[in-house]
């Protein structure tokens, strides 16, 4: 008989990214300590580039000096994939769970973070579905909706998913999204002819459908984003 | 026939020394080594020691496309990460069994990753170390005890 599982959700509205890193940093070392319970940040990022522990920033197609120019940052992260971009009016979960406690390897977790994608975006009428080898992602047709990229460290893991609603697909075209060349970028607003709801909305659903996939039991919503977001910071 | 074929497999690991479970798709765990419960095994010899990740751990990881290796003549400590591996889009550190000075790495991993699938136990191999302290070998696990623990895991879900 297992004990009930409860995740604790944060959504903090725009957060630069490497606030994102420090937070999310803290709050690994507090997972791993049993200070806090399996912990879900949701999120939107500022226009800003990433790239993985791999460094393949041959996919960047622009001049790094042009970067401020079109209004966004880059930033060398430890999480796996590629390189991607994250911009307003893209969700963002951050999962910092412990993947021990489930029995879960990087493999069924990622799986596992594909399907709450494509279960939120059947909500919408779209159908999506998981990458083939070599793609991890959420798909419709040859399309990519959703990307992942995680990191886990002593079965904890951070960073997480990002799942176009509307952002501006422009910025995409300075990359090779995820280093798959010839594959398009599209959002939730292209593939559904749906009325959408306000993005908190959107956001909350998301998170459920993320909740219902990893079988929690409950789901606390967190007040007081600044408990955590640090407000005398900038950003 | 399915029975002759599981005492068969039964006799072929008992001559190999492997530990093999009932269960189908159980992972394969090798008799003469010692397990960490980060799912990392090592071999001792003498005051040498090899290390790498094990079958199950690498079934639970998918193919991996990049291995990040440590520089030679680097401390490790048993329990803390020394490197990682890069998955399905997630990069997991590798934690060290042991402590110890790295002599050598598997450079044959940067050129073919997919070794750590296809070859956890031999040609997967990660690092070779000088240990420190021969004493930690006692906190790790032997092979029967690591199969019970990875039985335990997979029965989490």
């Amino acid at each position: 008989m297992r004990s009930p599982r409860t995740l604790e959700v944060w959504r903090l509205g725009t957060v630069n990214y490497l606030k994102s890193l420090k937070i999310q940093d803290k709050l690994v070392s507090e997972r791993k300590s049993h200070q806090i319970p399996d912990t879900l940040l949701s999120l939107e990022h500022p226009p800003t580039y990433t790239l993985g522990k791999r460094r393949t920033d041959h996919n960047l197609l622009i001049p790094q000096s042009q970067l401020t120019k079109i209004g966004a940052e880059l930033h060398y992260t430890q999480r796996g994939g590629d390189i991607t971009f994250h911009g307003p009016h893209q969700a963002i979960l951050y999962p910092i769970i412990s993947l021990r406690s489930i029995g879960f390897g990087a493999r069924n977790y990622v799986e596992t973070l594909e399907r709450s994608m494509i279960e939120f975006a059947s909500m919408y009428g779209v159908r999506a579905r998981a990458g083939n080898k070599c793609e991890t992602g959420v798909w419709v047709g040859d399309r990519k909706i959703g990307a992942i990229g995680v990191r886990i460290s002593c079965g904890i893991t951070c960073h997480g998913l990002a799942f176009n609603i509307d952002p501006d697909l422009n910025y995409f075209e300075h990359i090779v999204p995820c280093g798959i060349a010839d594959k398009e970028v599209t959002s939730l607003r292209r593939e559904t002819d749906a009325l959408l709801p306000k993005e908190e909305v959107i956001h909350k659903q998301l998170i459920t459908c993320f909740a219902k996939a990893f079988s929690y039991d409950d789901v606390v919503w967190k007040e007081d984003p600044s408990f955590i977001l640090d407000t005398k910071d900038d950003g | 026939m399915a029975l002759r074929l599981m005492l068969a497999s039964y006799r072929i690991a008992s001559h190999l020394r492997i530990s093999v479970s009932h269960r189908a798709f159980s992972s394969v765990v090798l008799k003469d080594l010692k397990y960490a419960d980060s799912h990392e095994w090592v071999k001792i010899e003498g005051n040498k020691a090899t290390v790498g990740i094990t079958d199950h751990a690498q079934e639970h990881l998918g193919d991996v496309v990049y291995v990040e290796l440590p520089d030679v003549g680097r401390s490790v400590s048993q329990g803390e990460s020394f490197g990682a591996v890069e998955s399905v889009k997630a990069t997991s550190d590798i934690n060290s069994p042991i402590s110890g000075k790295v002599l050598q790495v598997n450079k044959d991993l940067s050129e073919s990753p997919a070794l750590v699938n296809s070859s956890p136990y031999e040609e997967g191999w990660i690092i070779k170390v000088e240990l420190s302290d021969a004493g930690e070998v006692k906190k790790l696990m032997e092979s029967d005890k690591y199969s019970k623990f990875c039985e335990e895991e997979d029965a989490k879900h």
